[in-house]
């Protein structure tokens, strides 16, 4: 054979490629935000107006500040349910701690602070006793939001006006700070997915761990890390949601991962690992803030509305194994 | 020819047992530069117990190293890699979700002022795919959408890309098409050619006639044949194999 063999040039596995390859996560969700305002703008006058979209954009930031940690765990292969939990928790300690007469800065780091303890629990559950994600945050789910409970004595610690007030309730520019603050992780999260190598290393380990571990990646340390970072997010999430009401209740967020769950699976995160960006949870976060709203506006009875999430959640999940499905596997 | 050329590689003596199962005894083995070895062997022979040794996954009870004439130890993988012994497994350990780059790049990303260097990391995977004369869409395509056969080129690229001259494949061809099967064998071919040792671990005895330039034959954990391709034919190596015939090395046959 004097002529070199068409080495691995396979036209079928081109064409595959050339579709497969083609991400249509993303237009697709640009596109159904899109169908939702033109949809929602012609049931209701009030739907296209800036402040409309500030108050949605208002209804996502604080769930938006936690769906970018569980964007990451999850493309990391790992799982969090007890992320609302965590946030209750750090409000709580905050306010306790303002209500007990602490300065507001010391007290809104040092519920950062317990968030992260509880974000060490989850990582020492999972990665060091190897116990199934689903499970161990499931029962540190419960754990965290007994102690919520527990600290408060199940009362709501009302501490009024304080230090963090201008993250829950300020404006920058007419744009609520909250809002901001979402923002500005989200773009400094997909800098940091995109360009550092840690990043590349979550996408990775959700993919194949064992090939990473095969290269000397220390995966059970960086494990461990996005539980630590979820929490700190979450966090984060806590102490502005306790600002904003200047109160802060052992129920906080309680049934939050619902609509936390279907903004992140939505946005194209898969619950395999490996897969999804921050900016399809973004949108994803848009397209559940999007319908919400506009259920309000048009008049939806509140249960319609639960049973509308239910199905908006249903949707997310079979789009995500759909994806999986028109995959490799 | 061989013979004038200084081995890469060289085993002495080398012993490795399990509980009361003794997987490889005495074993002496030379890697030439620029061979492509064929490791043989039934199941239980010790062929793989040999390239866990040499990946440094299992470390010999007994035994000595050169590297280049110098003595040389590997007690873990580290050691294998940095004397330039790169394994790929059967498994392939790729990350399907991930681009044909990233996988040849993991875990030795090129970075820029601390950050990963997309560009260049996808320039030099390009530039190491066509060393090789490997065709695949691009170096962005994620690993799952590609074949078998061009998934072991991204492995055994990325084997090269760390570094080592002396690549040990373990059945790279086992889940393979026939096309598929003949692109492994070109690419192990032009490693070859480029200086790369290869050592093929396969059971497929037609097609390691075909692309080694010797074959050696494990029996029993012993050594049992070390011979030329080009002097011996498929009916020779069932026989080594099998225990039919002889051992070159007055091996016995283990009592029953």
């Amino acid at each position: 054979m004097t002529t070199r063999p068409a080495l691995f040039r396979d036209p079928a596995a081109f064409l595959t490629g050339f579709f497969k390859n083609r991400d249509w996560t993303i237009p697709g969700l640009i596109l159904t935000l899109i169908l939702l305002m033109v949809f929602f703008g012609a049931q209701s006058e009030f739907f296209w107006s800036v402040s409309n979209f500030l108050n949605i954009g208002r209804s996502i930031s604080i769930r938006g500040v936690i769906a970018i940690g569980l964007t990451i765990v999850l493309i990391s292969g790992g799982l969090d349910l007890s992320i609302a939990a965590v946030a209750a928790v750090a409000g709580m300690v905050a306010a306790m701690l303002i209500d007990a007469g602490m300065n507001g800065i010391p007290a809104g780091l040092i519920g950062l602070a317990a968030a992260m303890v509880l974000g060490a629990v989850n990582g020492s559950v999972v990665v060091r006793l190897r116990i199934n994600p689903i499970i161990a945050t499931l029962a540190t789910l419960l754990l965290f939001r007994g102690m919520a409970y527990v600290v408060s004595g199940g009362d709501n610690i009302v501490i009024g006006v304080n230090t963090w007030a201008f993250l829950g309730r300020g404006n920058l520019f007419g744009v609520p700070v909250a809002l901001l603050v979402m923002l500005g992780i989200m773009a400094a999260g997909i800098l940091f997915m995109r360009y550092s190598v840690l990043g590349n290393y979550l996408y990775a380990i959700g993919g194949n761990s064992e090939a990473c571990r095969n290269v000397g990646v220390k995966v059970d340390r960086i494990r461990f890390g996005t539980y630590m970072g979820t929490a700190l997010l979450s966090g984060i999430a806590g102490v502005i949601l306790m600002s904003q009401g200047g109160t802060a209740q052992p129920s906080a967020l309680n049934g939050a991962e619902l609509d936390i769950f279907t903004s992140v699976l939505l946005g194209g995160v898969a619950l395999t690992g490996g897969r999804g960006s921050l900016f399809g949870t973004l949108l994803g976060l848009f397209i559940v803030g999007v319908i919400t709203n506009g259920f309000i506006l048009i008049g939806l009875q509140i249960y319609w509305q639960d049973v509308a999430r239910g199905v908006i959640l249903i949707v997310a999940v079979a789009l995500d194994s759909l994806r999986r499905g028109g995959g490799y596997r | 020819m061989t013979e004038t050329k200084q081995p890469l590689l060289t085993m002495r003596n080398v012993s490795k047992a399990f509980g009361h199962v003794q997987a490889l005894i005495d074993v002496d083995l030379d890697v030439a530069p620029g061979e492509v070895m064929g490791l043989l062997g039934d199941n239980g022979a010790g062929k793989s117990t040999l390239i866990k040794i040499l990946s440094g996954v299992y470390h010999a009870d007994e035994g000595e190293f050169t590297r280049d004439g110098a003595p040389a130890a590997i007690a873990g993988p580290g050691d294998a890699q940095a004397l330039g012994i790169a394994t790929v497994y059967q498994d392939l350990a790729l990350v399907e979700t991930r681009a044909v780059a990233h996988n040849i790049y993991l875990g030795r990303e090129p970075r820029r002022w601390g950050m990963l260097s997309r560009r260049k990391m996808e320039k030099d995977a390009e530039t190491l795919l066509k060393n090789l004369n490997i065709n695949l869409p691009s170096v962005k395509v994620d690993v799952e959408v590609l074949s078998g056969g061009q998934r072991q080129a991204v492995a055994i690229s990325r084997a090269l890309a760390q570094g080592g001259d002396i690549l040990l494949l373990d059945e790279p061809t086992a889940a393979l098409g026939v096309e598929q099967t003949e692109q492994v064998h070109h690419l192990v071919g032009s490693m070859r050619d480029q200086g790369k040792s290869i050592i093929l671990i396969t059971h497929d005895l037609s097609d390691v006639l075909k692309v080694a330039d010797r074959i050696v034959v494990l029996r029993q954990g012993r050594l049992w044949a070390d011979a030329r391709a080009a002097d011996i034919d498929i009916n020779q190596i069932i026989g080594w194999i099998t225990g039919a015939l002889p051992s070159r090395f007055g091996a016995k046959e283990a009592q029953a």
